[in-house]
């Protein structure tokens, strides 16, 4: 990795309690930092490596969809799925494309509600990585459900046999989430974007942008007018996107949770399931990021005190799927029923105990490495320890679909699932398609929140130059009113 | 909209920022109110005849509950230097000082450790025996280590809370701001020892009154409750000094407001975790598991079950869901004092129905050691707070806490 | 009195460098009584709504009603269509139990709130529009990257043509120009 990333020569790191921590380094302006971001995208001709990236991608995402097309004529026996094995490789991917959608939501919700300003660097990326994965999501259940030309039956539309779906299914509760999950973060990504949309409509120099980049912007003009209802909708999005996103990776575990089998059937999943999609989200926002900040120029604006902080919180995620894992092993022994009992054991010496050992090393243990400053501030050390949390977030998944399938409570019924090539060349091309959509982004799309940096901006920092109270005020006493 | 100047540290100057004379008579009625609360609840636990198993329940109860509001504090004070919080510098010593009620909390653990058998099931051997589930338990759940855990949760949670406070004392006298930077490091480990600690201490002391019973996210559950009633205890505590005249140029209604933001999340935190932990046993339907619900849903416990929904979720929710009540002092010490009768009502409804599964044994001496542990309880709050400053005035933080704004 | 002094001319803008010089201007625009005046920004500026004296917005409202839209069809939907119009019994649960109805009554009640947060906010602010006369501007094209501005129309009661152009420049303004209709 050293050979694609350089040293980062500034670091802001360092924290002064008295101070409001520096944001954004190497002096920029709001004039510096529009021409910076906007650059990036009206830029004439993209470089050389980002056709041969996005040539590659586009293939393997070529590849998956020959992969389905193939499916769809065969059927899913050309999977690797079994009796009992009836959920795969199709399951775990989709738990895994939605846990990584969940960053972006936590990014541009939670932590504003938190009042974190760090967020606004990072905040557009991790959004649009959220709605790229939970594409990829999409697909997996998608065309598990064997008859695909009959997946509308999902929704509640009137159909010609006069029957509905039944909602008493977890199953039918993750189309609903996830639905309402694609479809508010969207909306999030969208409504925080026309202000920038508007800066490249306005700095335009062809017809063609003006006009395609006006038509997205809707004809904002920065009113203030607007600009309050704009923030009070952002503020209720929020509001309405946080327990979205809780409820979202919940609703995933209770396609597990709620069913009977040993291992999959205990209270903790979803928090835990909660906590692991943050924690791969952010892994995969930083495998994302590092090499972007790094192409694109970015340092400055994606500093590292963001990437330390990053880390942190995948540090007390990754500590907080420990505490699930501990606890599950825990009641599992203190429960005392025979099956839960060698369900555990099963997982830690099965036939799948690779799969497990990888899952722990890579999820509890690899991010211990972030207790040290001096990782947490290297990118390189960054990129690497995300790339085998991305890979013991996967494995999570795969341990918990397949160990408690392959054996549950009848041995007679036992048995080994090996996914098939088509599988393994399916799972990789959507990551095909995940960084051709992140390509594109990269390409067409203002990468940074500029609105949003520009509040945190230290030129933002009037209050202290302004010599009489204006309109706002700093506090009010209770007894003042 | 009244307009204010930004606002140095120097507008504390002019504010009373410690307890004074306050103090001594706040000790010495809290300690009548003790004494007389807890005595009459004896005496009446007495009266009862049923071998003080009411009494017992009843202080596990109080107990419990008042071990929330000093948890919720451990956990807040590593957490605002974790985070390198801003907003809370002017109120974290009061945080501080409900975690140094943990003292006593280890104290009046003694009637519910000296008397595990009439509590708890798995303390009585003669119904250990031939219960083949209490039997496989019997390593985990036996007297001795039971005592001895509870004694290690406490020793943890009086250090951790020590530690900090001391800190922060210390930087009263000091003023220097490493301080502050070695808090925020120690902030990590503190948090990841509360986490196992405060789960353990649930299973342990709750969980196990059903000893055939389990769940993975109970330790969750507590821990919710725990933090929606901890930040009442804390709009009541800044509300009750505001009015005494303390703390008047310190803390402003933004205080307030996030207060309220974190009641109105953690309302609803608590009900996304009791949905889930509710709902995934009923749908697995289990009777290992189902038997603790259907116990809670027989012989008018129901009822208890349906206000926790309405009462500790739909009506605060709704309530708190509006800046206008955030931002008003009175409405905010309502809610307060609502979501601590129904923090208790909660435990109520976790610790009882083991005791009578055949109707809801509400009596005097409930109220007697409700109202005689609060004493004791905002006794040590005044001794602990003592002459010192109820604000860490010399917080590097402090400056930017007095005029945060929530945009 | 709303007559237009010259016809064409939809009002002036004024340019400002920095912010903190566009808040104390704006309060100047508002104590000296004019309605039908706004400030663009790159970003939004707080404490500008105080200094332009703008009240709170519905929106919450709208969006409690969708809410409860969502929440109100999301269980009617699951009544009718599971225990109603189509019943059948499976793995022994009610035909209608709240439990197994909580998830995607949740979600339909955010999405539903989502939705009107999203096209309420676009419908209150008058937006998506086709044109507006601000963007015959060149100057106003910084609005969005770098400049703030205060725009007055000439519609406004208190417009008095040079007057208002000089009053405007009294603020403090980098620049002031007429803007066409």
């Amino acid at each position: 990795m050293g050979i694609l990333l350089t040293r980062d020569t500034i670091d802001n790191t360092a924290h002064d309690p008295a101070r409001p921590q520096e944001l954004i380094t190497g002096g920029y302006d709001f004039t510096t930092l529009t021409d910076k971001v906007c650059g990036i995208v009206e830029r004439r001709g993209a470089p050389r490596a980002w056709w041969v990236a996005l040539g590659f991608m586009a293939s393997l995402a070529a590849m998956m969809f020959g992969m389905i097309g193939y499916l769809i004529y065969k059927g899913i026996g050309i999977w690797g799925v079994n009796n009992p094995v009836g959920w795969g490789f199709a399951i775990v991917n989709f738990v895994f494309w939605v846990g990584i959608g969940h960053a972006g939501t936590l990014i541009s919700a939670i932590l504003y509600l938190l009042r974190q300003q760090w967020r606004t660097s990072i905040n557009r990326f991790a959004e649009a990585m959220t709605i790229f994965a939970v594409v990829c999501a999409g697909i997996f259940p998608g065309i598990h459900v064997g008859r695909v030309w009959v997946v509308w039956w999902l929704f509640p539309l009137p159909n010609f046999q006069a029957m509905w779906p039944n909602f008493r299914s977890p199953l039918l509760w993750d189309v609903f989430a996830v639905g309402t999950y694609a479809t508010v973060s969207l909306l999030f990504w969208y409504t925080g974007m026309v202000p920038d949309l508007a800066t490249l409509r306005d700095r335009a120099t062809t017809k063609v942008r003006r006009i395609a980049y006006g038509f997205f912007a809707l004809g904002w003009r920065g009113s203030n007018r607007h600009w309050h209802r704009y923030e009070k909708a952002y503020l209720i999005l929020a509001g309405l996107a946080t327990p979205l996103v809780l409820s979202v990776h919940s609703v995933v575990s209770f396609d597990f949770a709620t069913s009977q089998i040993p291992g999959w059937h205990t209270t903790i999943f979803p928090p835990y399931f909660v906590a692991g999609a943050i924690f791969s989200g952010f892994a995969m926002v930083m495998t994302c990021l590092i090499p972007a900040r790094e192409w694109y120029g970015l340092k400055n604006i994606v500093t590292l005190y963001h990437l330390e902080t990053m880390a942190k919180i995948i540090l007390a995620t990754g500590t907080m799927v420990g505490y699930a894992y501990a606890t599950e092993f825990f009641i599992a022994w203190y429960g005392g029923n025979p099956a839960e009992q060698f369900a555990f054991v099963n997982r830690a010496f099965g036939p799948y105990a690779w799969a497990y050992w990888i899952m722990v090393s890579c999820n509890v243990v690899s991010p211990q490495l972030f207790w040290f400053k001096k990782i947490r501030t290297s990118p390189a050390a960054l990129l690497v320890v995300c790339i085998f949390v991305n890979i013991g977030m996967w494995f999570e998944r795969f341990v918990i679909t397949v160990t408690s399938l392959s054996r549950d409570f009848l041995p007679a019924a036992w048995g080994y699932y090996r996914p098939t090539a088509i599988d393994i060349l399916t799972f990789v091309g959507s990551f095909g398609l995940f960084f051709t959509l992140v390509l594109l982004f990269m390409r067409f799309l203002p990468m940074i929140a500029m609105a949003e940096v520009k509040t945190v901006m230290p030129q933002k920092h009037w209050e202290d130059k302004v010599s009489r109270p204006v309109g706002d005020y700093h506090g009010t006493n209770p007894g003042d009113r | 909209m009244s307009q204010h100047a930004r606002r140095d540290v120097a507008v504390l100057d002019g504010d009373n920022l410690v307890l004074g004379g306050a103090a001594r008579r706040i000790v010495a009625i809290g300690l009548a109110v003790g004494v007389v609360g807890l005595g009459s609840g004896f005496l009446l636990g007495r009266a009862a005849g049923d071998g003080m198993r009411h009494f017992l329940h009843a202080w596990l109860l109080n107990w419990l509950f008042f071990l929330s509001l000093s948890l919720g504090a451990l956990w807040f004070v590593p957490l605002q230097h974790l985070t390198r919080s801003t907003w809370s510098a002017v109120v974290r010593r009061l945080a501080e000082i409900v975690s140094g009620t943990l003292p006593l909390m280890a104290l009046l653990a003694l009637p519910v450790l000296l008397n595990l058998g009439d509590i708890y099931v798995w303390a009585d051997p003669t119904r250990v025996a031939g219960d083949p589930l209490l039997e496989h338990k019997a390593g985990w759940l036996n007297p001795g280590f039971f005592t001895l855990r509870i004694v290690f949760y406490f020793a943890v949670w009086i250090l951790l809370a020590t530690i900090f406070r001391r800190r922060s004392l210390r930087q009263d006298a000091t003023g220097d701001p490493a301080i502050t930077a070695g808090s925020e490091r120690l902030g990590g480990p503190a948090l990841i020892l509360y986490g196992l600690t405060q789960t353990f201490a649930a299973f342990d002391l709750l969980m196990s009154l059903d000893a055939h019973w389990f769940s993975t996210m109970f330790g969750v559950y507590w821990f919710a409750g725990i933090v929606a009633s901890f930040f009442a205890v804390m709009t009541l505590l800044t509300a009750g000094l505001q009015r005494s005249g303390r703390l008047v140029h310190a803390v402003t209604l933004e205080h307030y407001n996030d207060y309220g933001r974190a009641m109105f999340a953690f309302v609803f935190f608590w009900a996304y975790i009791a949905f889930s932990q509710y709902m995934l046993i009923w749908y697995a339907n289990i009777p290992e598991e189902t038997g603790w619900y259907l116990r809670r849903q027989q012989n008018g416990w129901s009822a208890v079950g349906y206000a926790l929904i309405l009462c500790h979720w739909l009506i605060p929710f709704a309530g708190l869901m509006s800046r206008f009540t955030k931002r008003r002092v009175r409405l905010m010490a309502f809610w307060a004092v609502w979501i601590l009768v129904m923090h208790w009502v909660d435990l109520f409804w976790l610790i009882m129905p083991e005791l009578s599964p055949g109707g809801i044994p509400l009596r005097l001496m409930d109220a007697a050691l409700l109202v005689g542990m609060g004493g004791l309880y905002a006794a040590t709050l005044a001794l602990v707070a003592g002459p010192r400053l109820l604000v860490a005035r010399r917080d590097p933080r402090l400056q930017a806490s007095l005029n945060f704004e929530n945009y | 009195m709303a007559t237009r002094e010259t016809p064409g001319l939809y009002g002036y803008l004024a340019e400002f460098r920095e912010p903190w010089d566009l808040i104390d201007a704006a309060a100047k625009v508002r104590d000296a009584g004019y309605t039908r005046w706004d400030c663009h920004t790159p970003f939004p500026l707080h404490g500008l709504d105080g200094a332009m004296g703008i009240r709170g917005t519905r929106l919450p409202w709208l969006v409690l009603c969708g809410g409860l839209a969502g929440l109100t069809l999301a269980l009617l939907m699951q009544w009718w269509m599971n225990a109603h119009d189509y019943p059948f019994l499976i793995s022994g649960k009610p035909l209608f139990g709240l439990p197994a109805a909580v998830p995607v009554t949740f979600e339909l009640t955010v999405l539903l709130s989502a939705l009107t947060t999203f096209f309420g906010m676009w419908a209150l602010n008058l937006l998506p529009q086709h044109h507006h006369p601000l963007f015959n501007s060149e100057r106003f094209r910084r609005a969005t990257s770098d400049r703030f501005f205060i725009s007055i129309e000439a519609r406004d009661p208190l417009f008095r043509g040079e007057g208002t152009r000089e009053f405007l420049a009294g603020l403090g303004a980098d620049a002031v120009e007429p803007v066409e209709d």
